[in-house]
């Protein structure tokens, strides 16, 4: 009986779902309720992890809940601990959540809402939630191995090397492109700017506060943090109407990427209590409430979606961002379908508190389907504006023009109608000078939130407050992004700097703090500088490079996974992780190739690059440019090649493995039976 | 009405009492579990359990030395965790 009723319901969720994605599909030139989206994004959910998860737990990883994991075994009650599931789930998913499926899907988001959402659910389901999943299981299964660790193991020194040049690499180009995001959103924006400001001050107060005044007080005094951000947004207001204060606070593109540089070198630099822990504090508060909030406004509006499901830039003339469907869409949406970066917290700090080998399912799999949700919510929520108010915020001066009206009517026969009038009526609502050339995607999110927000709570009068809100909430996003980075990128640089000359790598030698700060800084401020002055928006090259730089990393792990699927004798479920990295592979390799060696200018570096040398009357900036597109082209090259060796070399492991020629042996700590099993029988 | 249906009829209105009082308790003992299991999170991703677990380990109270200890053996890790995108 319970065994019939189990069937009906999940046979209603495929029928459900089924609909959803049909109805998403197949409805042409009429616009769709936005639940279509959530009820497909939850049965897809629902139905990957019931079904397609347990079959990997089952059959490939053959969980063991008589094995004691790293937490249990190696417990100091520091870095390993025996945490509750839902804990341990929390935390991943608050470590996992960044902005990056926030802003890919807004960019994507150029080629109409059907290729973005169907690849963030199969994505997630078959690649993002797999290799989170498997890589958190083989870390607990190696004492919490990190993936540099597990790759030169299982594969070898060449897969540890790449590994690590992979992550550095990311880092570097996702801080580059997350300031240059928080430029393009802040330019011009006193009200944005003076919040954003205030924040420093008051992360300074709450770090004080936790340090001198209540020790160990974190909610209490994140409470407080996230009350004095609230006053902050509404002090910005009053900022951006009083005629004397405003210019302080109005800065141009160029002067805001000067003050980010010095904003991460001090962050770099200062002690961790006294900044970045409390601003580390402060946006994870911010960022669960937010998440929090968008689904509910979602659900209780459920708003109309405006974009079409495709648009007419599929053939890669986008405005946004050049190039076609396959590869782009795939390398712009990143993190909501699939994160390399994920592999590193998989293992990293996860897999030192899993209490028992099957909750490694939910952690793992289930955080990715999560995160997957928030990219699905924020398509919605760039998709629910008219697609010419979209392609106004999102389109580059370089473009579209920079006089408001060219740049309408340049919208306008594209098929999506804009008026000028209409941009600068939306830019007095949230208390912008003007959203004409915002690119990014954080101001394009950011009015799709304010617009859900203010008609669920408000109305119009409050679009302003929300707008903020919004932007505030995705600037300090990022800039914790910035800030921690740096110093993961300065700890990088200083571990390998230490080989060379043993001083360099002491992370308490101010010379060498201040040293490796200003490296990592310059190497992040470069590309922030060059997406600043790029006059096609610096996002267009920038978040490619990112999105490529991701997806090798994911490859890399995927690589990982599938060596040691083949070392544990299941060749035959190898496909589980071989087939999403063909994907990635197919993916990286082709994107990769494009933005090196296409034709065209808007996409090809090189391309670009040649096009400036034989302009008539070249100038110092375009030689800065043409360099720009030189470096761009190798770094990209570089990690391309470096991912093919790693490919190469784990391809070599697994014919071996296969033929008979090496033994099919993994390096997983000795079994050790657990004394949780005994105290649930007992 | 004869005593043994007013005494069936009471004992029925007894047993849907008991039912929707025990009813009532389980779902104020599901709630007070979420809240607690939602509290238990929290604490662990703002590292205010992991401060407990300090204070425990090291047998010392809470206060500003014993934060600032905290802080440099837990500081060092948390700067080297990278953030994801």
């Amino acid at each position: 009986m319970k065994k019939s009723i189990s069937i009906l319901v999940w046979l209603g969720v495929s029928i459900l779902g089924a609909l959803a994605l049909g109805t998403i599909a197949l409805h042409r030139g009429e616009e769709i309720n936005a639940m279509w989206l959530v009820v497909a994004a939850f049965c897809a959910y629902a139905l990957g992890y019931r079904f397609y998860s347990k079959f990997v737990s089952a059959k490939v990883l053959a969980l063991d809940a008589q094995r004691a994991t790293p937490a249990e075994r190696l417990d100091d009650g520091r870095d390993f601990v025996p945490t509750n599931k839902w804990v341990v789930f929390g935390h991943h998913f608050a470590a996992i959540a960044g902005p990056g499926p926030l802003v890919g899907p807004v960019l994507a988001a150029q080629f109409g809402y059907l290729p973005g959402t169907l690849w963030i659910l199969a994505g997630a389901v078959f690649g993002g939630c797999v290799q989170d999943f498997v890589i958190l299981l083989f870390s607990v299964r190696r004492d919490g191995r990190s993936l540099t660790e597990m790759a030169r193991e299982e594969i070898g020194v060449v897969g540890g090397f790449v590994a690590y040049a992979a992550v550095i690499s990311i880092i570097v180009i996702l801080l580059g492109a997350g300031a240059l995001i928080v430029v393009n959103a802040l330019k011009s924006s006193p009200w944005g700017v003076f919040t954003i400001a205030m924040t420093i001050p008051i992360a300074l107060l709450m770090g004080f506060y936790l340090r001198h005044l209540r020790p160990g007080k974190v909610l209490e005094v994140s409470f407080l943090g996230f009350v004095l951000v609230m006053l902050a947004i509404w002090g910005g207001q009053w900022v951006s109407q009083t005629p004397t204060v405003a210019p302080w606070f109005t800065l141009t593109a160029p002067a805001l990427a000067i003050v980010i540089i010095i904003y991460g070198f001090a962050a770099s630099a200062l002690p961790v209590w006294l900044l970045l822990a409390p601003r580390d504090y402060l946006s994870t508060f911010v960022k669960l409430g937010t998440i929090g909030l968008l689904a509910l406004g979602i659900i209780v509006l459920r708003p109309t979606l405006h974009m079409p499901p495709l648009t007419r830039f599929v053939d890669g003339s986008g405005p946004i961002f050049a190039g076609k469907i396959f590869p782009f869409a795939f390398i712009t949406i990143a993190c909501g379908a699939i994160s390399g970066f994920h592999s590193l917290i998989s293992s990293g700090t996860t897999p030192k508190l899993i209490r028992r080998e099957p909750e490694t399912r939910m952690v793992g799999y289930g955080a990715m389907m999560a995160e997957s949700m928030v990219a699905i919510m924020a398509t919605i929520a760039c998709c629910v504006l008219q697609p010419g108010i979209y392609f106004a915020i999102n389109s580059p001066a370089g473009v579209v023009g920079q006089v408001p009206e060219s740049a309408a009517a340049t919208i306008s026969s594209w098929g999506f109608p804009v008026t000028a009038a209409g941009m600068h009526a939306l830019a007095q609502a949230v208390g912008e000078q003007t959203l004409f050339n915002r690119t990014g995607g954080a101001p394009a999110f950011a009015v799709g939130m304010a617009h859900i927000f203010s008609s669920s709570l408000g109305g119009q009068a409050v679009m302003a407050i929300w707008y903020h809100f919004a932007i505030m909430f995705e600037a300090l996003f990022i800039l914790t992004v910035l800030d921690a980075g740096t110093r993961v990128g300065r700890f990088m640089v200083q571990d390998a700097l230490g080989h060379i000359w043993k001083p360099l790598g002491r992370t308490s030698w101010y010379p060498s703090i201040l040293a490796t700060s200003a490296l990592i800084v310059a190497a992040w401020g470069s590309f922030l500088w060059q997406g600043v002055k790029d006059p096609l928006g610096g996002i267009n090259s920038l978040w490619p490079l990112f999105g490529i730089c991701n997806q090798l990393l994911a490859t890399v792990a995927l690589c990982v996974a599938t060596t040691i699927i083949v070392k544990m004798g299941k060749v035959r479920y190898s496909p589980v992780t071989l087939v999403p990295l063909i994907w990635l592979v197919a993916v990286t390799f082709t994107a990769s190739w494009h933005k090196i060696f296409d034709p065209s200018p808007r996409i090809g570096f090189l391309a670009h690059a040649r096009q400036l040398a034989s302009s008539r009357t070249p100038t110092h900036e375009m030689s800065r440019w043409i360099f720009n597109d030189r470096l761009d082209a190798a770094v990209a090259g570089v990690l391309v090649c470096m991912v093919a060796l790693i490919l190469l070399e784990s391809i070599s492991v697994w014919v071996s493995v296969a033929s008979g020629r090496m033994q099919a042996r993994v390096r997983e700590a000795p079994f050790v039976l657990t004394r949780f099993a005994a105290e649930e029988q007992g | 009405m004869s005593s043994s249906t007013e005494k069936a009829g009471s004992n029925a209105k007894r047993t849907a009492e008991c039912c929707s009082g025990r009813t009532r308790a389980s779902i104020s003992t599901w709630f007070t579990g979420l809240i607690r299991l939602l509290l238990s999170t929290v604490r662990e991703i703002f590292d205010e359990s992991a401060y407990a677990r300090f204070l425990a380990r090291h047998s010392i109270s809470s206060c500003p030395d014993a934060y600032a200890a905290f802080l440099r053996e837990h500081g060092t890790a948390k700067a080297r965790r990278p953030k994801c995108c």
